[in-house]
């Protein structure tokens, strides 16, 4: 037998990134560009919504709050007194806990005056603090796009610096990682809620999204809100954070990438200095729970005060699986702008919908789901979006999509590749991100290259074989009924 | 353009790792060789009576051309606002006399361009960008667009039953309620405050209408380019002089924007809405221009303290960080070359917390005049501004962007050495200054969206309360 013939490396995985591994584990991938003289920071950890546990949902995005609030010297007045009052606040926080937790039988009234003492105790914790000093001190130095996020898979932290400051990042970010304070704790959590509230509660595709997922995954964590469930965000405890902490980010969990105007070699001797003594973690282990296949079609509706809107997900693989290039070419010929499948019809010859988009989600490690979100012209409904959407992928099945129409995707990606490689902090993600989920900085290049390769025959083949009634979810957003007319002089 | 070359501290090695602990320390010790930069500066030319910036950058086998006019909605009859507020999307979407729609949006995506084209209040553009060796097939493409709009009935049939769906679906989030109430309740039936197009301007959609109002915005009097990335000059100087030949001449008919009258406060506006987070919006004229005046960069400074510059700045430190009562709480002192805009607060606040934080944002901005920016607090905006100037110049279309931006307000080339050197001189008695002069905490106008059921108290205890319906907001 041949051997397999090895594809030539894309452009991206021609880039001159130097990657040095400190004997703790921890990645830096070091890439030097000529330009202007910045250089963007980015660090993925593998940590992410579905490394939780039962009853803490929301603790890996609150955790990433918390690593902004400084370390054990920055962010502090007095670290001794502060410490001193945390297993007061602690205790109260505990006894909010157990009243709220008591659900129907909750004294409202103590619940309330136990919330206040909570404040009274941080408020009087917050004497000893430098408030939002790790910010105060980027601000000065002026560092750009300081901020994180978390998702199901990872938590990524990022920012970019003037080059001749790079050696700040090392110093603040080896502190806060060495040494995390959990300082402000419960205030934080209440702005976890606020942002629960801004972006899902308030939403009408935030709440239908999230319930979605959770109809579609009934094992699996993706079923779970990254941003937390109401009530275990107010439960979550200081010492959650912490162990959490504890178990994901060690070392050996993260990838850093560096990019920008900088000598490899003096990252490297700061990249040592600065982390080398933190001693390595548990290696992180992917979930164990696997979604059972899916028996029948699910259907869920969310009541809101909003005009109505369609999700429809099939469950697909994760994305190291061997159908995924095709599944996402599938995605583009259906929703990839305005001369795709699902645009031509729905938005442009139909006129029945005002918006048609296909994506994978929520994550990439595991297997998810590929959503197709429609948003009706009225009077047209969201079953006339479900129509089409089901009508296209049955006809994808019978007939193969064009040369042209491939063409047209292999010159996306061609040019989207190009386009990536134009900023510091874009290229920086891509690279720690694909070394944190796939332990291999080109892997994310090598996914888009195959992209390219994929055959009218692929398309077809993973459209039957995944677009099945049976292993589908449907999620509509609707209107609640108008409250009937007490009837009167009646019983 | 020129730049500073900065101005920092005084060359030294990296600060020895005395203290390792204490971190603080560390940060503070540490001093920084300075930062050799000077920015490439666009070549300035004229094609056809047209500025033409341009800058090469051969990094990547890209492109980007970049045309803005001076001209937006705001300029057109207020009977035309809606159709020029869609002008763009009939540029992009509704083909060419040489072209039908679907082949133009086929020639696009087949060589994977990214065509960007906006109608905006105050000025408009419209962009292209990819790999370098279509340039033509760029140019061919982005200038048949705006010069031969065909504006196909099909097309402009989508847009109004796309439009029609944004004006049902308007009030569905509390953000969208917010932004038009506010707009409203400030602007009133400005061009200025119109953010969507209203049924019976969609009924006036025609492709005619749609044609009057592009050759307008669109002519080479209104005019200027830009271009970055990888091409030839010569060539490239050649091909915009054939573009630009037989391009009709700007069509008279539009107007200058008229000024606003801005409400005075105090006064408080509530929205009914049933959310669980109250949205807060806050403010008055702002009665600052962008301009070479000490005024204006001590308010630019005055606005970082406040509220413009995240966790470091009083309104989220105080509403967030210490309150816990919202997730995003910021200010913005707004200010034009040629008018005044608004200054206001804005933050979403649970509902139960609806006064104590409407109250607690009244007081960050009162702070302002009773505990007045410290020289500590003016010396962080001016050394953010100073050492992060180099984010500024990190791409070749984003430099050749801010020369565009430049030309169309009037700003000399080199508007951003002075306007470091403008920020650099503000001292804290301007900006106590001007804030005592033009931030009046006692004659905010504040709009509130939410359900006041769900509120700590009453509004009433805040002062006089008018009730807009939602559906008394007009647009």
């Amino acid at each position: 037998v041949a051997p397999a013939q090895q594809p030539a490396p894309t452009p991206g995985e021609k880039l001159p990134v130097v990657e040095h591994v400190l004997p703790n584990g921890m990645t830096f991938l070091l890439l030097r560009r000529e330009g202007a003289p910045t250089v963007s920071f980015v660090t993925h950890y593998r940590a992410g919504g579905v490394d939780e546990w039962t009853g803490i949902s929301g603790t890996a995005h609150l955790f990433e709050h918390m690593l902004f609030k400084g370390s054990t010297s920055v962010g502090t007045k007095d670290l001794a007194a502060e410490r001193a009052l945390f297993p007061v606040i602690d205790a109260v926080a505990d006894s909010v806990t157990e009243e709220f937790r008591r659900g129907a039988l909750t004294d409202s009234g103590r619940l309330q005056r136990l919330r206040d003492r909570l404040k009274q105790l941080e408020d009087s914790a917050r004497q000893f603090v430098v408030s939002n000093e790790l910010d105060r001190i980027l601000t000065e130095n002026g560092a750009v796009g300081l901020n994180a996020s978390t998702s199901s898979d990872v938590t990524n932290y990022f920012f970019s610096l003037p080059a001749n400051r790079a050696q700040l990042w090392f110093v603040l970010e080896s502190d806060r990682l060495k040494h995390p304070v959990m300082r402000e704790f419960y205030s934080e959590r209440e702005v976890v809620m606020e942002e629960r509230r801004l972006r899902v509660e308030t939403q009408p595709l935030g709440l239908l999204y999230e319930e979605f997922l959770q109809a579609a995954f009934r094992a699996h964590p993706y079923g779970r809100p990254v941003v937390g469930i109401a009530s275990e965000i107010q439960a979550v405890s200081r010492n959650n954070a912490l162990e959490y902490f504890r178990r994901y980010y060690g070392p050996n969990n993260a990838v850093v990438a560096i990019v920008g105007d900088i000598q490899v070699d003096t990252m490297k001797a700061w990249a040592t200095r600065y982390f080398g003594d933190i001693p390595a973690g548990a290696e992180h282990k992917p979930v164990v729970t696997q979604e059972p296949p899916q028996r029948g079609e699910r259907r869920i509706q969310v009541e809101f005060d909003a005009n109505p809107s369609v999700l429809i997900g099939h469950h697909v693989p994760g994305a190291q699986h061997p159908d995924a290039p095709a599944l996402a070419v599938l995605s583009q010929l259906m929703t990839g702008g305005r001369t795709s499948r699902l645009f031509q019809r729905l938005v442009i010859r139909d006129r029945v919908a005002a918006a048609i988009n296909a994506s994978q989600q929520p994550g990439q490690l595991y297997p998810r789901l590929m959503v197709f979100n429609g948003v009706p012209i009225a009077p047209n409904t969201t079953a006339d979006i479900e129509k089409a959407v089901y009508e296209e992928l049955d006809r994808i099945q019978r007939e193969p999509p064009t040369e042209a129409e491939l063409q047209k995707v292999r010159n996306q990606v061609e040019a989207a590749g190009i386009q990536r490689l134009t900023s510091n902090l874009g290229l920086a993600f891509q690279l720690s991100s694909s070394g944190a989920l796939w332990h291999d900085w080109k892997q994310t290049f090598r996914d888009q290259a195959a992209q390219g390769r994929v055959t009218a025959a692929d398309v077809q083949r993973v459209a039957k074989l995944y677009f099945t009634p049976s292993n589908r979810t449907v999620g509509t957003l609707v209107r609640p009924p108008k409250p009937q007319p007490t009837p009167t002089g009646t019983n | 353009m020129r730049a500073l070359l900065v101005l920092t501290a005084a060359a030294a090695a990296a600060a020895p790792l005395a203290a390792q602990q204490d971190t603080r320390a560390q940060v503070q010790a540490m001093q920084y060789a300075p930062l050799r930069f000077q920015p490439p500066s666009p070549k300035r030319l004229s094609v056809a009576g047209v500025p033409v910036f341009l800058l090469a950058d051969r990094a990547l086998p890209t492109l980007s051309i970049q045309i803005r006019s001076k001209r937006g909605v705001a300029h057109l009859p207020d009977s035309l606002w809606g159709v020029g507020w869609q002008a763009d999307n009939l540029l992009r979407t509704g083909g060419t006399t040489r072209l039908a729609p679907d082949s133009v949006d086929r020639l696009i995506e087949f060589y994977a361009l990214q065509v960007n084209i906006f109608t905006d209040n105050d000025e408009s553009g419209a962009s292209v960008g990819g790999l370098a060796r279509y340039r033509d097939q760029m140019l061919d493409l982005l200038f048949d667009m705006l010069k031969n709009p065909r504006n196909d009935s099909s097309r402009v049939r989508i847009t109004a039953a796309q439009q029609e769906e944004t004006w049902r679906r308007r009030n569905d989030q509390p953000g969208n309620v917010l932004g038009r109430a506010w707009a409203q309740v400030l602007r009133g039936d400005h061009p200025l405050g119109r953010s969507i197009v209203m049924p019976e301007e969609i009924a006036g959609f025609t492709p005619a209408r749609f044609r009057w109002v592009q050759e307008r915005i669109f002519c080479p009097q209104n005019l200027v380019i830009g271009v970055s990335g990888d091409y030839d000059e010569r060539a490239l100087l050649a091909k915009l002089e054939s573009l630009f030949r037989g391009w009709t001449a700007c069509a008279p008919g539009l107007r200058e924007i008229p000024p606003v009258a801005f409400p005075q406060g105090p006064k408080l506006v509530y929205v009914e809405k049933d959310v669980n987070q109250t949205s807060i919006r806050m403010g008055h004229a702002g009665s600052i221009k962008v301009a070479n005046t000490p005024d204006y960069f001590a308010a630019q400074v005055a606005d970082f303290i406040l509220g413009g510059s995240g966790f470091t700045s009083r309104m989220l430190s105080r509403v967030r960080s210490d309150s816990g009562f919202a997730y995003s709480a910021f200010t913005q002192w707004g200010s034009e070359t040629d008018r005044e805009d608004l200054f206001f607060a804005q933050a979403q606040i649970r509902a139960e917390k609806t006064v104590a934080g409407l109250k607690l944002m009244q007081e960050v901005i009162a702070s302002m005049a009773k505990d007045p920016p410290t020289a500590q607090d003016v010396k962080l905006a001016q050394d953010n501004e100073i050492n992060s100037f180099v984010f500024r110049f990190e791409s070749a279309s984003q430099i050749v962007g801010q020369q565009l931006g430049y030309a169309l307000d009037g700003l000399p080339a080199n508007w951003f050495d002075l306007y470091l050197r403008g920020i650099q001189a503000v001292t804290p008695a301007q900006v106590r200054d001007v804030t005592a002069k033009y931030l009046h905490a006692d004659k905010l106008v504040t709009v509130i969206v939410g359900k006041s059921s769900g509120f700590d108290k009453p509004l009433a205890e805040i002062g006089e309360v008018t009730v807009l319906p939602v559906d008394g907001i007009k647009r």
